[in-house]
Formats: structure tokens, sequence, C-alpha cells
């Protein structure tokens, strides 16, 4: 029997020659596999772009091009072994490296990612992915009139809730919360069933005795270690609903393979005694393609971060420039962890010559996360000109996550220091060890 | 050199598995904590002990002992303990630690397509064995704290092979009495596997507790587990074993590893044996002190708690479990945290002497003024 998720897969040679039998299979594909026709050209056109980048920057290369449907979503996967030497050319603001004459709103992967739904860059071992993401068109839900109304008898779990009811969480959440702090997905609740189908986000369920929906909260794993929710949405007066649904997921994640858990979103309702506050970070406002679905949303709004260790922690050591050695003895020590500070900085160390910058982009909310991939000794120059770009292309939060199992990653704070980064928080095993979280301005 | 394609090479449920990591040693600890001292409530360890005649064991082993491997199969301490529970030695399987013998009954009974059923909030090892070994744990939620007997049942199909229960449960302390033990037993109807994991039994006074000993002369299909890691504090030695019919242990024993147990640990399990009833009274005595010093505190902080039997209870604290750990783990007190139990914000503390307890009380109350 043939696999109803069966990738379409294409091996070339990044040339310009080559673009449009890239666009024929991406229309073509994100076509079979549902894309409605605007959407299919979107992701046809950011192909497009990727490997016009890819012809100019990293002629020949051998690529791998992956379109794979995602049940809620297509994506493009462009992937090729680099040298090391020339990983530089993923950099979101790699085309101001490769000549005069180049117009900055102009630089090919930032219009890549203007045109979908998701785009990554990442490394895995020495390949990298550059993914992007097109969703499929659902229909959304609008914020209707709200009515509260008590739990009748005892609020209880659903155990694997049909995408219907789910949908209609969804849209209960929608009516009940500020947009800001409603899971995007929830916008289409279509997407959001889906996505728990497909198990790329997790979900549960409450109803009291006489099957009204009492709330609803929502999980995914944004890295093997670590957990990040919204929630909890509360529909009903009474009940505990928050608290049960807090302890299903808590009751879910705890023999996993996560160490800790985060609030991505984290409601009014949330039970403060479950965590343990972090910081706050900003929520993300309008950026280079305006079409968040959080209407207006909040200007400058920042949103508290909590967060829980699900093991015992055992202490271990990081990696910190010193630089940001005080905030972390400062963070360490309100939060009560222990971790032995190895200063690192890389001075006087044999570092390649250009530095490599992984990027998640959020177009919608103009929000840019950055990490290192490699740090070279342009790495001062590599943070302002992707500050610039990013600036320039509408982002307006900007940040730069560290891994501190990672002494180069740690060497970088200096250089985020000088352009204008601060360190705002501190993610307890969010990587391979602690994640510091640094803000832009 | 050829690639390694480590992925294809392991079973799927072996990579999706999550390996337990145990904590650092206590020297580590106390150099990351900056303290002097760690009382150890983590682990229902009996801090009374070991009895004074696994002292003398060990402090008369004789260094000619080492270089020589053990008895492979602790045919002596097998009679010992068919001499202490008038049943036959052949009847015994001894492990290193009740761990071993966990895993060795799920490898005699289970092939893919399998499960056991236990309950969701008990012991993890019969969870973890059974995942990493490719069966479905199929786990029941506790009623009343207490493991679900009718839950169980209803979870049972014709691939259902091992039954665990956990008897008194750890970490609730709960127990089945005679009565539901009996009925449960009954209504299994020897279609599996009933294993009862009676780690505690020896904190347990109760006229109502079931004797596991007794309960595998009448149904063939029962396998009690017992330890020597807790009333008998070897938990350094680990020594558990367990008792069936002499069918069911010889099929047990196939994949049972022998040689497991070192000398020492099989000499001084021998000699935990002798005269334990001093012991085990003033070990009883102790817990039952601390249980009296902890429930009244947590009763005067209007604390949720679970005090039954076992040498330990749980509390809830008005925080994170796993923060409360890091916060008492900075004054020098060692406690479980119980999310991984499935009981998040939950500590469990085991039950020591009066002088360790009262630390805890202190820095438990240091903690929690704190944070308020």
């Amino acid at each position: 029997m043939q696999d109803r998720d069966q990738s379409v897969s294409l091996k070339l040679a990044a040339e310009a020659r080559f673009i449009p039998l890239v666009q024929g299979v991406v229309e073509q594909g994100a076509a079979a596999f549902g894309l409605d026709r605007g959407k299919a050209l979107r992701l046809t056109m950011a192909a497009e772009e990727l490997l016009s980048h890819l012809a100019e920057t990293s002629g020949g290369v051998a690529v791998d091009l992956t379109l794979t449907p995602g049940g809620w979503c297509v994506r493009a996967d462009f992937s090729f072994v680099a040298d090391p030497s020339d990983l530089w050319a993923m950099n979101l603001a790699a085309r101001e490296d490769i000549g005069p004459g180049k117009s900055m709103d102009r630089l090919g992967l930032l219009l890549a990612a203007r045109m979908s739904d998701g785009f990554e860059i990442r490394l895995d071992g020495r390949v990298v992915h550059l993914e992007l993401r097109q969703d499929h068109a659902y229909e959304a839900a609008n914020p209707r009139p709200v009515r509260v109304v008590d739990a009748r008898g005892e609020v209880v779990m659903v155990d694997d809730p049909e995408p219907a009811l789910i949908r209609e969480a969804c849209a209960l959440a929608v009516d009940h919360y500020p947009a800001h702090l409603v899971n995007e997905t929830f916008f289409t609740p279509g997407k959001a069933a889906d996505m728990v189908a497909r198990g790329d986000m997790n979900a549960v369920v409450a109803v009291d005795s006489a099957g009204t929906l009492a709330g609803l909260m929502v999980w995914r794993s944004p890295s093997e270690r670590s957990v990040g929710f919204c929630g909890p949405y509360v529909f009903v007066r009474g009940g505990g609903t928050a608290g049960f649904l807090e302890a299903r997921m808590l009751a879910t994640v705890a023999r996993t393979k996560a160490v800790s858990l985060f609030s991505e979103l984290g409601t009014d309702d949330l039970t403060a005694e479950n965590y343990e506050l972090l910081g706050r970070l900003p929520l993300g406002r309008p950026g280079p393609r305006g079409d968040s679905g959080l209407g207006d949303g909040p200007e400058g709004v920042e949103l508290d971060i909590r967060f829980r260790h699900l093991r015992e922690d055992s202490g271990r050591a990081v990696w910190a420039h010193p630089s940001m050695r005080s905030f972390l003895e400062a963070a360490y020590d309100r939060l009560v962890l222990m971790r032995d500070i190895r200063e690192a900085d890389h001075a006087g160390a044999n570092l390649p010559e250009r530095s490599v910058f992984s990027a998640r982009l959020r177009p919608e909310l103009g929000i840019a996360t950055l990490a290192p991939m490699v740090v070279g000794r342009d790495a001062d120059r590599a943070v302002a000109d992707h500050v610039r770009a990013l600036t320039r292309d509408g982002y307006r939060s900007i940040l730069f996550r560290l891994d501190l199992a990672h002494g180069w990653q740690a060497t970088l704070a200096g250089s985020l220091a000088d352009n204008g980064f601060s360190p705002r928080l501190v993610l307890p095993d969010a990587g391979m060890a602690d994640v510091v979280v640094f803000l832009h301005g | 050199m050829a690639d390694f394609d480590l992925r294809r090479l392991v079973p799927p449920h072996v990579r999706a598995f999550e390996a337990y990591r145990p904590s650092n040693p206590d020297s580590e600890l106390m150099r990351l904590y900056g303290v002097d001292h760690l009382h150890r409530l983590n682990n229902n360890e009996n801090a009374l002990g070991p009895a004074p005649t696994v002292r003398e064991v060990v402090d008369s082993f004789p260094p000619g002992a080492v270089p020589v491997y053990p008895n492979g199969d602790c045919f002596d301490l097998r009679h010992s303990l068919a001499g202490r529970f008038d049943k036959d030695a052949e009847r015994f399987l001894v492990g290193n630690g009740s761990c071993e013998v966990i895993a060795s009954v799920i490898k005699a009974f289970c092939e893919e397509g399998d499960n056991i059923v236990t309950a969701d909030r008990t012991f993890a090892v019969y969870e973890w064995v059974a995942e990493f070994s490719g069966i479905k744990a199929r786990l029941i939620p506790l009623k009343d704290m207490a493991f679900d007997p009718r839950g169980m049942l209803d979870a049972m199909d014709e691939r259902t092979k091992v039954l665990f229960v956990c008897n008194p449960n750890n970490p609730t302390g709960t127990y089945w009495d005679k009565a539901t033990m009996d009925a449960f037993l009954d209504e299994v109807a020897g279609r599996a596997v009933v294993v009862i994991d009676e780690a505690y039994c020896e904190y347990v006074d109760r006229d109502d507790y079931p004797d596991g000993m007794s309960l595998v002369e009448r149904h063939p299909n029962v396998i009690v587990f017992r330890t020597f890691s807790k009333m008998y504090a070897l938990a350094a030695l680990r020594v558990g074993y367990l008792c069936g019919s002499v069918e069911v242990v010889d099929m047990v024993r196939r994949t049972h590893v022998v040689y497991s147990v070192n000398t020492l640990a099989q000499r001084c399990a021998q000699a935990a044996l002798e005269n334990d009833a001093p012991f085990i009274a003033a070990t009883r005595a102790m817990v039952r002190e601390a249980r009296e010093l902890l429930c009244p505190m947590f009763d005067s902080m209007g604390l949720e708690y679970i005090a039954n039997e076992g040498n330990y209870l749980m509390v809830r604290v008005p925080m994170p479990d796993t923060l409360m750990y890091r916060k008492l783990m900075r004054k020098g007190v060692m406690v479980r945290t119980m999310t991984g139990f499935r009981f998040p914000n939950w500590i469990r503390v085991s039950l020591v002497q009066r002088p360790v307890m009262e630390d805890f009380c202190r820095a438990f109350g240091q903690v929690l003024d704190e944070t308020a």
C-alpha cells in the first residue's frame, strides 16, 4: 500500500537553469498534496528564490529537494552537504557578502521566508537544511460573543478527543481570550485539529458532566528535552478545569524525554504554583507580513515565561562569555540552579573566517530567532548584518539563543552585547544545556 | 571506515525510550549545592541499618573471597529463605535487586504484542522494563490513591501476560487487604501471572494485610517479590528475590542471569534474616515516630499529605516539587520529587531517625517561609 504521506524528491545541482524544473515540481507537487492554487504558487515562488540564492552563493552544489505533505501543510526542504567554509552563504544576510551592487531588500532567503508560513535554516551534522513551509488554507475563526456558564457536575478529561471537539474548543479559546494569548493555530481550528491528529501538537480537552466544553490546553516539543505549552484555556466557571488540564499535561509529559516544561502562551488561568517565573519576552508585533491573525495585537506587550523541571536537577557545568557572567550568576541564584560557570572567550582561538547563524522566522509576528551554527572571526559584523537585514525587513523582535553546552556558542555573547543585545532570561535545559535568550534593543 | 548506521540497528522501542539517569554521587551534589552534609531522604533507605548480624559479616568479610566468583544462584541464601518461609529452595530466585527479577519475569512471559497491566502511579520500573523490551504497559489510574482492581481486570485481554501489584504501593503506601486481593486473584483466574511486589511488606503491621507467601500456595500464577534493600537496609548490596511455584520459577530462571549477586551481598542477606525481629521492631518504631512528627507539622501548615504504610510519606507542596528539591538540597536535605511518578508538586520523604527528621522539618519550614 502506498504511504499517503509519500514525499517527492529531486536531486539537482544548484544552478539557475534548473529553476523551471524546481518550479514545476513544487507547484505540481504542492497541488497534488492538496495546497490550493494560491498557496502552491507562494511555495513555488519561495522555492524559486531559494534555488536562485543557492545558485548565486553555492553554485553547482548537489541539492536534495524533498517536498513532503504534513497533513496540515506542505514542506519543501532543500538540503545539501556544505563545506564548513561555504556555510556562510546560508546566512540571511549572505547576499551582502557576495559583491557590490546587491540591494539589501533582495535578500533571497528573507524573500523566501516572507512568502512562506514557516522558514527554518538548520544544520544536521554537515547537512544544511533550508526548509519552507506552506500551510493549507483553513477557514478562520472569528471571536463570537461570550457567555460564561458554570460547570455542571464534575469536569473530566476527554480521552482522544475527536477533531470536531478540538475545533470547537479552539474556536471557544478565540472567543474567550485576548488574541495575543491564543495559540496562533486556534484562529484556524481545522489546522489545529489536523496538527493534533498528526501528532505535531498535543491537546487535552475537558468537558463537564453535561458534555459542555470546559477547557483546552495544547503543547508541543520544540526540542527533544523540552515541552512548550499554551493555555490553559477555560470556558466555564468553577470545576477546577485549569488544574485538571495541567495535571493531565504533566502526567503525559512526566515520563518522556523532556526535562523542562515552558509556557509559550500562559493564560491568567494557569496555576501559578505549578511553575517558576523565568522572566518576560516580547509577544511579537505586526511584522513584515502583517497578517498575524492577532488583530491589532498589543504593541510592545511582553509575556511571562514560566517553567518547571520535570526531573530533579543534578547541577551541570555551563559555558559563559565573561560579559554574561554576572547575569548568569544572578539568574542561577534566583532560580536555585547549581551551575559551574566556565568562562569561554575566543581570544587566541583558531576561528573560521565566517560566522553562520540559523534562523527561525515568524513574519506574521515580526519575530526572528537566531542561533549560531558557526562562530567565526567576523562575528561582530555578522551579528550587525543580521540585525540590519531583519530590521529592514520588518522584524521588530530579534532574539538570539545561545546554548551554554557549547563554549563556542557562549563566546558570541560578546558580539551580541556590542550590537545592542542584552540577555533577558535563562531557559533551563532548553537545549543540550541551558539556553540564554538575548533580545535586541 | 564504513558508515555505522546506529539507528538501523536499534529497535524503535529502544530508540524511543528515555534512559533513567540516576542522581550524581553525594559528594558531587554536596559540592554543587555548597553543603557539608546531605540527609538522604529520597530513596526510602533504612538509616537505622544494617542489623548487627550484618555488620559482623561486613566487618569479617575475608579479602580472600574477593577473587572468587560468588555462588551462581545464591544456593545458601535460597535455602535460608526456604527455611524462613517453609518452602522448597527451588521456589526462590534471587537477583541483583528487585529490578533484575522484574526484568526476568517480563522476559520469561512476554513477547512482541503482549502487554502488562499495572498502575499509572507506582514503582516505575515495571513500566520501564516493559517499554524498553517492546512490551506495552497498560497503566491504570489509581483509585483513591490505591491500585484499582476493577480497572486492572477490565484492562486485561488475551495478550495480557503479567499484572504487577505493588502492595503496599510505592509511593502512596496504600495496600489491598486480604479480601480485595483474594477477589482479584479469583477473577484473574490464572489467565495471567500476578506479581505482588512486597518490597515494603515488613513495614506493614496490619491484620488485614495479605501475606504473599501464603498466596503463592493457593494461586499457582502468583509471584511474590521481596527485597533486602528496604527494611533490611542492604540497599548498597542490591539483593531482591522472587518466590512462586516451582514450575513458574523454573520458567523465570531461564531468562535470569546467574552470578549477578555478589558474595558479600549473599552472606549479608542471609545474616539479615537471622533474629530479625528486634531490628524490624526498632525500625518500625523509628518510622512511627517520624510519621508522628511530620504529619502534625503538615496539618499545621495546611498541606495535603499521604502517609500510609511503608517508611515514607508524600506531601503536596505549594510550588513545583523540582523547585522544592533544589531549595531543600541547598539546605542539605535530599527528597524525591514526584513529577516522574505523575504526582506533580508532591515530594516523597523517607522516614528516618528523629534528629534527621527535625532537620528536615526545619529546612522545609524555612523554604516555605522564604517562598511566602
